[in-house]
This record gives C-alpha cells, sequence and structure tokens, in this order.
C-alpha cells in the first residue's frame, strides 16, 4: 500500500509495481520527470486515461444519438396516433352518415310502400264503389228489383267509406311516428 | 490551456461528452457542469463582485435553451456581461443555428457560438485555437460550424 510517508517517486514506482494506473486530470499535473521508470509510467497513465476517454466518449455519444432517436422516433409516433385518431374519427363520421342515408333510404322505401297500397287500396275502393253503383242505377233504371243491390249498394258504401277512413288514419299514424324518429 | 470552464446545459449526457472532449483535446484541467441557469445564477451572485475564492470560471459555455431554468441562455450571458461584471470569455454552445437567435446572443455580449453536433471535437479544437483572442477581446464574434 501506498502510505503518506512515501515520496511521489516512491508513491509511483509502487503503484506501477501492482499495475495501478492514475485516472483523469490529476495525471497531468504530475511535472515532466527525468526518471525513466516515472516518465514511462506517467505516459502510460496519459495513454490509458485518454483511451478510456475516448471510449466513454464514443459510448455517451452513441447514448445521445440513441436518446435523440428516440425522442424522434416518440415525436413521429405521437404524429401518427393524432392521425389515427382523426381517420378514426372521419371513419365515425362517415359511418353515422351512411347509417343516417340508410334509414332515409329505408324510410323512403317505406313510404313508397305505403303510398303504392293507398293507391291501390283506393283504386279498389273507387272501382268497388263505382261497379256497385253503376249495378244499382243499372238496376233502377231497368226496373228490376233493387232490394238486394240496394242493400248491398248502402252496406258496400258503408264499410268503403268506413275502411277508407281507416286507412287514412292508419297512413297519417305511421307518417307521424316516423316522421318523430 | 484554458484555466477553467463552467459549462451551463440542461442535458446530462452532454456534459460528460463535454468533458471528455476537452480532457481529450487538453481544453482544460478543471471543468463544471451545471444544469440550470438559476444555479449557475446563484453561483455568479456569489462569486460578484470580488470571487473571495477565487472560484470564478475563465471561459463560460452556456446552452441556448436551458430546460427547467428561469431564464435561457442568451439571458443568462446578459446578466454574466452585464450584471456580473463581464469578467469571462462567454458564449452559447447549442445545437441550434437559427439567425434570430445568434443575433440576438451577439447583442447580449456572447464572443461566440459553438454549433453542438455527434461531432464537436474538431470545434472545441478550433475554438481552442482561437481562445487567445477573446480572453483579450481581440477576436470578433464567430461561429464555429
Amino acid at each position: 500500500m501506498i502510505s503518506s510517508k512515501d515520496t511521489v517517486r516512491t508513491a509511483i514506482i509502487k503503484a506501477k509495481s501492482k499495475r495501478v494506473y492514475i485516472e483523469g486530470n490529476f495525471v497531468k499535473l504530475l511535472a515532466k520527470s527525468t526518471d525513466p521508470d516515472v516518465k514511462e509510467y506517467v505516459e502510460e497513465c496519459k495513454r490509458r486515461d485518454r483511451a478510456s476517454r475516448r471510449k466513454r466518449l464514443d459510448i455517451t455519444k452513441q447514448v445521445q444519438k440513441q436518446n435523440k432517436e428516440l425522442e424522434e422516433a416518440a415525436v413521429v409516433k405521437e404524429a401518427l396516433v393524432i392521425e389515427l385518431q382523426n381517420a378514426l374519427d372521419e371513419a365515425k363520421t362517415l359511418r353515422d352518415e351512411a347509417v343516417e342515408d340508410l334509414e332515409l333510404m329505408q324510410k323512403r322505401t317505406q313510404y313508397e310502400l305505403i303510398g303504392t297500397i293507398v293507391k291501390v287500396a283506393l283504386w279498389v275502393i273507387v272501382g268497388v264503389g263505382v261497379l256497385t253503383t253503376a249495378m244499382y242505377g243499372w238496376a233502377i233504371a231497368s226496373g228490376t228489383d233493387t232490394q238486394i243491390i240496394g242493400s248491398t249498394w248502402s252496406n258496400m258504401f258503408g264499410i268503403l267509406l268506413t275502411n277508407a277512413f281507416s286507412i287514412v288514419g292508419t297512413i297519417m299514424g305511421v307518417k307521424y311516428a316516423t316522421e318523430k324518429d | 490551456m484554458i484555466n477553467s470552464i463552467l459549462l451551463i446545459d440542461d442535458e446530462d449526457l452532454f456534459h460528460l461528452v463535454f468533458e471528455d472532449a476537452c480532457s481529450i483535446l487538453d481544453i482544460t484541467l478543471s471543468l463544471e457542469a451545471l444544469s440550470s441557469s438559476d444555479e449557475a445564477d446563484k453561483k455568479f451572485k456569489e462569486w460578484f463582485p470580488d470571487d473571495p475564492h477565487g472560484e470564478k470560471p475563465e471561459c463560460v459555455f452556456v446552452d441556448l435553451n436551458i430546460i427547467g431554468s428561469s431564464f435561457d441562455g442568451i439571458e443568462m450571458v446578459r446578466k454574466i456581461n452585464f450584471e456580473y461584471g463581464n469578467g469571462c470569455v462567454v458564449g452559447i454552445i447549442s445545437s441550434s443555428d437559427d439567425n434570430q437567435e445568434i443575433e440576438k446572443a451577439k447583442k447580449a455580449g456572447a464572443q461566440f457560438w459553438i454549433i453542438k453536433s455527434d461531432d464537436i471535437e474538431p470545434r472545441l479544437e478550433e475554438f481552442k485555437n482561437d481562445y487567445d483572442g477573446y480572453k483579450d477581446k481581440t477576436n470578433p464574434f464567430k461561429i464555429y460550424k
């Protein structure tokens, strides 16, 4: 071990024999020696210190570079997440619009169907009404017995009118309910 | 060789890079690194006006954007030059080369601007060669790219 009583030279020789080398800027403070042993030792210390510093510098730079790359990657990732969120929002809006369109189309189809039913039903009502009235008129004009056709006509008209109002009422109800939705 | 250097930079890894580069290039034997301009400001207050323990650095390198500090590098340079007696060589070390910031730094009294990059050693070596001119204030403002 190096003791406090040792001179710098003795300390250096002891360190050299144990292959212990001074590191850091302290070694640069040692005055140049004429003693070949000390000179050789100090040069070795400097060489080793320089080599270890160079190694540490390269590693630190590498870590610094990796950190920078990670930071950049994090920024890119964040941008991608935002972009993805925007795309998701846009997709949701488009889906909502599509659903709305589909509902509208279904409603339109329903209305068209209802319209067709109503038209057919009204034509049937009008047709039956006209036919029964014509038959009743022909019976009166020809002087034949109108008892059966007369009661049929009045019954038929009552039923047809009731059905017509019922159809109109149903249509109005359906339309009101669909509009509310 | 510069007697003592103070580095003010929030990036701890850069402290190591700077220290090793200075040692390899034999720029200085005494280097202190601080992470915030507030710490540096406190130190300069202690050293001003007569620096009782002779601790004031001979040269100061200040980062432009010191994250987590009350003020940036340019304000630090201005304080060193106009509030704490202008007694040391002071400049900016930053990865930015923004002309507006460089002009601001010049107005604040910065003597040099070193651009940080992976290869900092050649710039520090060039700075080391120019250093005497900064010390006696004969060198004009210079950007080390």
